[in-house]
């Protein structure tokens, strides 16, 4: 923790008597405190950048929050709605300005050059002053993304009335910086594809998180246009328009970026790769091959074939390309669900393993090797599925980041072995579990990872449970994934949102809630703690536009606490 | 064969029908090669065969495995096809052939030749239909549709014919589409007849990259009915809150899948939104907000939009439960009004049910169910039923009270109630429907001829078959859209994909599982022949808790389509094999691709992958 926090948190506890969260905050910051005075936002509110050649990204952030400020109609949920406040608003002070700055000495960056900063050396953190007096408000930050963190918390604090903006809580202060470096979504888009517009209107949704974790391609279909291999696309796409040209990636990096958003490209491999056969049949071994439950975990079976000499060179160029696409410095090589009767039972590759006088262990390892040098090459540092490591015990580089996600129970064993690691597990953030069994002809089947996880379970993870002191610095965050099985654009929002916030919440604030108490309380989830504030933001997100599902009939949202179990 | 059972000897349209429909289907498929595109039929066949076990079924799967167009949901109880493309002439129209014909088929054939126009819905196949371009090409030009009606028929309004009483719907329609271009005919009974068959017309065509709009299994002959009269679909408006043109919208999609009757659940202990003159106070204090209610005016644009589509709307004021918000404008009226903890008084928070008991709260009861009888030209309305809880007058004074001065038990005195209410229904000529307790669970006299709604257990159907109830399936094992999304209740720590009221915890939230699942519902199990008569259909249900406008059509589509093959097709295909789920599945994506063509959200079921290798994506392939 900063310094910085150390003081607000010294500081602000002695306010803390009486329990107090601005409703409208979430993630919730990770220290705060607020009064119980209305303020309005005068109809002439400012806010002055007091940064010296301010970059663009966050002149069009401040664009964006007066957009916000305009366009928000969010009115309290409590019964009655804003006029329910009407006498606190007729008095209350106006804010007529907000003044932004950087702190000390700090360079002056764009928020897209911050986004892609290692972890480690990226600063997300801000303080956020806002008197009850309508005296100026103030943010400042060590950096430009820091600054875009603040200005997302001040363009979620407002409620809309017939009078204007308010809040009830002035005055309010912030200093705030996530618990976690990697808090993202792992969006799947090649079992359904989904057009960049889409893609935009998620990472909007997704201002506290900071990943895209972008699983491009898989076995059903390739719609990423790969430079240095051009027909993977024109082939393995399901069509001519459902493809991602490197101008698509390039939009899609940029907006992301000016978001705070890093994009981390996951190209599966070796397993998971059926979509490249379209185009290069020689190098994917048991290609559709069937039944198809004896080669892979779904259909279509197939994988790279890691013990031909050819197929290694390929895989070498095929990396590099992707990863000269992307200006991150990092990249997930894949490597879940590998399945071995499948190269045991290919022709190629015996006839392979027998010239070089290999196992199959042994080409699984040096195809890791090969893909992990080509990364580092391009600046990448390398994630990794787990059961690569855990199931496969194939060797990787020290700074590689496991994505542990079979079950939370793996986090242990990833951290016995001193790898670093992101929470991604099935039990708790699969937003895609609960939906049934999409195979044909299976009419009683679950979801293999039922039942559905609620936002409840998922807000319930405890990023440290089970894990020594020494073995919690190994955790860098976590990532909820969308599997697109069942999911297309139709119901991407409703599949994604509000859940995925839960995961935003568990790895910005951590632990503990600003006045202290543990964050997973025996009230967590009570109507008037986590669940009224995100009813808030599923609210304000329906209001910005995304369709994010209800999590209680209206009735419940107006009556914190009257739905709980026990009310 | 199995086609002499399938078709009511009363439709003497159809009986001439099905000789030449079995001579086609021979032509086609037995004397000449199947169509072009080998690996389909194949793939079909080797599918379809695990599940024939028999030498005849298998001579049977010859004749017969191409014979059912891909494109059609619910798929016809007679059908026969070719295996001829056939594309619409660019000066293709339909041709109203009736005397004076009514405006909403006039609507409804314009409707028709817009769908036909813009579906732009490419076949489910790898290469999206590439492969028929030559076949195309050289295909006769269909230059028109004539729509006519049988000898005799009287011509009214779809709107009218669909409010008819249950039973004495005419939905049968005779669609034939020759090879030649020659002009394809649709003949009917009703104009409700006519507008079903042309939901069928326009099914059947696909684009070929902007060029054409074909079939490749021309000819196309079809006689159809439907096993059921009653194939509904029921939203709860009262949770969470429905605008009007969410509810339209949700009417075109039930529509397409011959869908005929709107159970609208209106409101409940939540909200209120319905405004019912002479008592605008409940909706004034009971909606959500003033913008969220329906108006008279819009009840009327529903029942008008319902009606048009072949649509009847069933509105349901549920009673007693269910009631809490009336309390907000007449307090008199409900006890334990937010009674806690709730989970005493109510299966959901707000507690709080009409004092039935009391003769005032009856007659206010009465009057507010004749004023919404009177907004709605259905035949049916449902008084709900369920979930009564009876703890909620235990600690009720005034119902204490009246037990003891009247010496009277709560059953009896709920017996009074429901006599009172229904009967002033029956008055107005309504026939009444509730849901399963009624009958059930309380001794409560009833009409003969009320309908019941079963809904906590399929098995509960045969118990109301037993006391001779005509019923409705709908039931939450089946056909609840809304389960397994977990608890909404607050601080339930772990709050997994279970609902917490325990009627559920059996049933898990499903997408295409409840596809196939509420697919393979049996409407006559464990009822005896006798009985059978009695059951009227059935529907998948949208409780709202957990549901918005925002996912309306992603939870409710295609898998609300389930139920509509299973009451409109019956126990069989039109080749008479047992209806099943590998002969549904690629049927099921056809229409749910041709949903999000017309903007309805229906989720996928499967990746795009599968959907254009529908026998690749099976456990077993």
């Amino acid at each position: 923790m900063s310094a910085l926090i150390a003081k607000m948190l010294t500081s602000l506890f002695t306010l803390f008597a009486i329990p107090s969260f601005v409703a409208a905050l979430w993630p919730m910051p990770r220290a705060l405190s607020t009064g119980s005075t209305a303020l309005k936002l005068s109809s002439d509110f400012v806010i002055h950048l007091e940064v010296q050649n301010s970059p663009n990204d966050l002149q069009s952030a401040i664009s964006a929050v007066y957009t916000q400020l305009h366009n928000d109609t969010l009115q309290r949920l409590v019964v009655g709605r804003a006029a329910a406040d009407s006498v606190a608003i007729a008095r209350a002070s106006e804010l007529r300005f907000l003044t932004i700055s950087l702190t000390g000495h700090a360079v002056v960056r764009s928020i897209e050059q911050e986004a892609v900063e290692p972890y480690g050396s990226r600063s997300e953190s801000y303080s956020l002053n806002i008197p009850h007096d309508g005296t100026t408000a103030t943010l400042t930050a060590n950096s430009t993304l820091g600054l875009f963190r603040g200005l997302t918390t001040f363009s979620q604090m407002w409620y809309s009335s017939s009078s204007g903006k308010y809040i009830l809580d002035a005055p309010v202060s912030i200093a705030d910086e996530p618990a976690f470096p990697h808090r993202g979504l792992s969006f799947d888009t090649a079992r359904n594809f989904f057009p960049v517009e889409d893609i935009l209107r998620t990472l909007d949704g997704m201002s506290w998180l900071n990943t895209l974790y972008w699983h491009v391609a898989d076995s059903q279909s390739f719609p990423l246009e790969v430079p240095a291999f051009p027909e993977l696309a024109e082939k393995g796409a399901y069509s001519e328009t459902e493809r991602y040209s490197a101008a698509d990636v390039q939009r899609i990096v940029s907006y992301a970026n000016e978001r705070g958003i890093d994009v981390i490209m996951e190209l599966d491999s070796p397993g998971h790769t059926t979509g490249i056969a379209f185009a290069y049949p020689e190098h994917i071994a048991c290609a559709n091959k069937s039944p198809w439950a004896t080669y892979a975990s779904e259909p279509p079976a197939g994988q790279l074939r890691i013990a031909s000499n050819a197929t290694l060179a390929f895989a070498r160029e095929l990396f590099a390309s992707v990863a000269g696409m992307m200006p991150g410095t990092m990249m997930s090589s894949g490597g879940d669900e590998v399945n071995l009767p499948c190269w045991e039972d290919d022709e190629e590759t015996i006839q392979d393993l027998s010239i070089n006088n290999i196992t199959i262990a042994d080409a699984l390892n040096q195809f890791i090797q090969e893909v992990q040098n080509v990364l580092h090459q391009a600046g990448k540092t390398p994630f990794i599925k787990s059961d690569m490591i855990l199931t496969h015990n194939v060797p990787v580089t020290n700074d590689t980041i496991a994505v542990v996600w079979q079950s939370s129970a793996d986090a242990t064993s990833m951290a016995e072995r001193g790898q670093r690691f992101i929470h991604q597990p099935s039990d708790y953030f699969y937003l895609d579990c609960g939906a049934g069994e999409w195979l044909g002809n299976d009419v009683l089947g679950n979801s293999w990872c039922d039942p559905f996880k609620t936002w409840q379970r998922a807000y319930s993870f405890d990023p440290f449970a089970n894990l020594s002191a020494s073995q919690q610095q190994l955790v860098l965050g976590g990532q909820m994934p969308i599997w697109s099985e069942q999911t297309s654009p139709e119901n991407l929002d409703p599949i994604v949102w509000p859940r995925l916030a839960s995961g935003a919440e568990v790895f910005w604030t951590g632990a503990t809630l600003p006045d202290g108490s543990p964050r997973l309380g025996a009230n967590a989830t009570s109507g008037t703690q986590a669940f009224a504030r995100i009813n808030e933001m599923r609210y304000r997100m329906v209001d910005r536009g995304i369709r994010a599902i209800a999590l209680q009939p209206h009735w419940c949202v107006l009556r914190a606490g009257e739905c709980d179990l026990d009310a | 064969m199995a086609f002499a059972t399938l078709i009511s000897p009363s439709y003497a349209l159809a009986a001439t029908l099905i000789p030449r429909a079995f001579w086609t289907l021979l032509r086609d498929h037995v004397f000449t090669s199947a169509g072009s595109d080998c690996s389909v039929v194949l793939g079909w066949a080797a599918c379809l065969a695990v599940e024939m076990r028999s030498f005849i079924a298998s001579v049977l799967l010859l004749v017969f495995s191409v014979s059912e167009v891909a494109s059609l949901w619910p798929i016809p109880r007679s059908l026969s096809t070719g295996s001829t493309a056939l594309k619409l002439s660019p000066t293709f129209d339909i041709n109203i052939n009736v005397k004076n014909a009514p405006s909403d088929l006039v609507s409804a054939v314009a409707r028709s030749k817009s769908y036909i126009q813009t579906d732009k819905m490419q076949r489910l196949v790898v290469g999206r239909g590439s492969g028929d371009e030559s076949a195309v090409q050289q295909a006769h030009q269909l230059g028109s549709l004539a729509l006519s009606l049988a000898p005799g028929a009287e011509v009214k309004p779809i709107a009218q014919e669909a409010i008819v009483p249950l039973g004495s719907r005419r939905e049968e329609y005779v669609l034939h589409v020759p090879a030649d271009g020659s002009a394809a005919t649709l003949t009917a009974n009703s104009t409700l007849g006519l507008l079903r068959g042309l939901t069928t017309f326009e099914q059947l065509w696909y684009d070929l990259d902007g060029q054409a709009t074909y079939t490749i299994e021309a000819p196309i002959s079809v006689t159809d009915s439907p096993a059921y009269p009653f194939r509904g679909f029921m939203l709860d408006t009262a949770r969470n809150f429905f605008s009007v043109s969410d509810i339209k919208r949700t009417l075109d999609a039930m529509s397409w899948s011959k869908i005929n009757q709107f159970h609208w659940h209106v409101v409940d202990s939540q909200s209120f939104p319905l405004q019912i003159p002479g008592f605008m106070d409940i909706s004034a204090k009971g909606a959500y907000s003033s913008s969220m209610v329906y108006t008279p005016e819009d009840v009327q644009d529903i029942v008008t939009y319902a009606g048009e589509r072949g649509i009847d709307v069933l509105i349901e004021i549920d009673t007693p439960g269910h009631t809490a918000i009336i309390h907000q404008a007449y307090p008199e009226h409900v006890a334990c009004f937010e009674g806690s903890p709730w989970a005493v008084f109510a299966n959901e928070p707000p507690a709080g049910q009409l004092r039935f008991a009391s003769s005032n709260t009856t007659n206010f009861t009465t009057e507010l169910l004749v004023a919404v009888a009177k907004m709605f030209p259905s035949s049916l309305i449902s008084t709900g039923g369920d979930e009564l809880n009876t703890e909620c007058y235990a600690d009720d004074a005034e119902t204490q009270q009246i037990l003891n001065s009247t010496g009277s038990t709560l059953e009896e005195l709920l017996s009074t109630f429901t006599q009172t209410t229904h009967g002033a229904l029956q008055d107005l000529g309504k026939t009444t429907v509730v849901w399963e307790e009624m009958v059930l669970d309380f001794n409560v006299t009833l009409a003969n001829d009320t309908v019941v709604m079963v809904w906590i257990s399929s098995e509960d159907a045969a118990a109301v078959a037993e006391k001779g109830f005509r019923l409705v399936h709908a039931p939450s094992d089946y056909f609840y859209l809304d389960c397994g999304a977990g608890e909404w209740l607050g601080s339930d720590p772990d709050a997994p994909g279970k609902r917490q009221d325990g009627v559920f915890s059996q049933a898990e939230w499903s997408w295409l599982m409840s596809c196939l699942q509420s697919y393979t519902f049996d409407p006559l199990a464990n009822i005896s022949e006798a009985q059978q008569y009695l059951v009227l259909g059935g529907q998948q249900l949208l409780w709202t808790e957990q549901s918005g406008p925002e996912n309306l059509d992603s939870i409710a589509w295609p898998r609300a389509a389930s139920s509509a093959e299973v009451f409109w097709t019956g126990a069989t295909f039109p080749d008479g094999s047992p209806r099943n789920v590998t002969g549904a599945l690629p049927r099921l994506h056809d229409l749910r691709f041709r949903m999000v063509q017309r903007g309805v959200n229906a989720i996928p079921l499967q990746p795009l992958w599968c959907a254009l290798r529908p026998s690749l994506c099976n456990l077993n392939s």
